[in-house]
């Protein structure tokens, strides 16, 4: 058998009509008549995508301000020219896939796990190329405060992000929540780098970039928390109303 | 099936909240949509439930349409995301009642008991349910790769790969029909 029979085949499957019951389509209308209101779109991708990046770099700029911008201060030339430009553009970058995990039908660049591979990738490989001091003092202390600041600056990120798409619609919530949280996660990196002053290479290699992947995992595992607490509770509703 | 352009009109005047548009796209994509649940493997009155259930969601995110887009991507992606939510539920419902047997068994069975035959879902029945999809919005809705890759959330290129595999897939199974109705018919 050759493609060409097969696609006969589809071909002419499909051409037999399918009708759906006249009832379950004025049923469908009258229901959609019940609560039929003009509805405000939601602004083009670039603005809702500029939104977030703003609000990360807001967050980042927040939280450092709080805490001391003691890594900035110390940076070079090179790294600050090199370092936060590299940032924007991860940033702006999440940002556009999380405004098309938000947005039914959206053409997707990158898979959420490519996305945080990629951002993983290249903030190891910037981290690296600008950092040379081999040294490892208070490797796993020091390391773990940094985790720790990361994190917690990129909650308050990740909910604001989904309180500014709260009106999109993910149709995979897991996949959503990866990209939310590795997009806040980068804000995360962003007040680190702001504020963290310890320059030893392993310690920026390991506990900065580690912020990213430990908050796109925990944005998912929030996001399938909810899922399933959801179907739960739909479930325990469905159980609940009598049949007809 | 409407024209894309057309679609998009309708569309927009739906979320305008203009009842004849609203009413025009339910009875112009419901088949379609109807269609789609069916080649799935669900049963009729399953895609009956599926399709209100898909109204339902699709009038509740309606606004997340933005005009310039490819409107049918959008519903199809609202679509999926209703089957895999179903397919979710019976998996717990089935868990509930301490089911054993396997779902996918069931829904395979494509021409069991009490279900009217459909050419369409014994066409796509050998292939696993991520080609079927990508086969029956490539060559039944008449969308494009880059259309179905947007309703499926993916990339070009994994829709290329799940066609290829599925064709590769149609040419078996459609190859050893043939070779036993040829068989049959020389015994005869």
């Amino acid at each position: 058998m050759i493609d060409r029979e097969i696609d006969e085949t589809l071909k002419r499957v499909s051409q037999t009509p399918h009708a759906v019951e006249p009832v379950l389509l004025g049923s469908i209308a009258d229901s959609v008549k019940a609560t039929l209101q003009p509805v405000r779109c939601l602004p083009p991708t670039w603005i809702l995508a500029c939104g977030l990046a703003l609000l990360c770099a807001a967050v980042a700029v927040a939280g450092a301000a709080r805490a001391g911008f003691y890594g900035v201060e110390k940076m070079n030339s090179l790294q600050l020219m090199l370092f936060f430009p590299v940032l924007t553009i991860l940033i702006a970058v999440a940002a556009t896939e999380f405004v098309n995990a938000m947005i039914p039908g959206s053409l997707r660049k990158l898979s959420p796990s490519a996305l945080l591979a990629t951002n993983c990738a290249v903030l190891v490989g910037v981290l690296g190329l600008l950092f040379r001091d081999y040294r490892t003092e208070h490797f796993l202390s020091a390391g773990i405060i940094c985790l720790l600041t990361g994190f917690l600056h990129a909650i308050p990120a990740g909910l604001l992000c989904w309180l500014m798409l709260r009106r999109g619609f993910a149709v995979n919530s897991v996949s959503a929540g990866l990209v939310a949280g590795t997009l806040a996660g980068l804000a995360g990196v962003g007040v680190l780098e702001l504020h963290c002053a310890n320059f030893e290479a392993a310690h920026l290699l390991v506990w900065h970039t580690a912020v990213v992947p430990v908050s796109g995992a925990a944005g998912a595992v929030l996001a399938w928390a909810l899922r399933w607490q959801g179907g739960r509770i739909a479930e325990a509703s469905a159980q609940r109303t009598p049949m007809s | 099936m409407c024209p894309d352009s057309n679609l998009e009109m309708l569309m927009a005047r739906y979320q305008e909240g203009d009842f004849a548009a609203a009413t025009a796209l339910v009875e112009g994509i419901s088949p379609q949509l109807h269609r789609f649940f069916v080649a799935q493997l669900a049963s009729r009155s399953d895609a009956d439930d599926l399709l209100q259930e898909t109204w339902l969601r699709i009038h509740r995110v309606r606004h997340t349409y933005r005009s310039g887009e490819p409107v049918l991507p959008w519903f199809y992606a609202i679509a999926r995301h209703v089957r895999v939510d179903h397919y979710r539920k019976a998996i717990r419902t089935r868990v509930h009642e301490q089911r054993l047997e396997e779902i996918s068994t069931a829904a395979a069975t494509v021409s069991g008991k009490g279900r009217p035959p459909d050419d369409l879902r014994d066409v796509l029945a050998p292939l696993p349910e991520s080609q079927r999809e990508v086969i029956e919005m490539l060559k039944v809705a008449g969308m494009s790769l880059e259309e179905v890759a947007r309703a499926t959330s993916t990339s070009v290129g994994s829709v290329k790969q799940k066609a290829h595999r599925a064709y590769r897939k149609l040419r078996e199974t459609m190859s050893a029909m043939g070779s036993r109705k040829g068989q049959s018919g020389g015994q005869a």
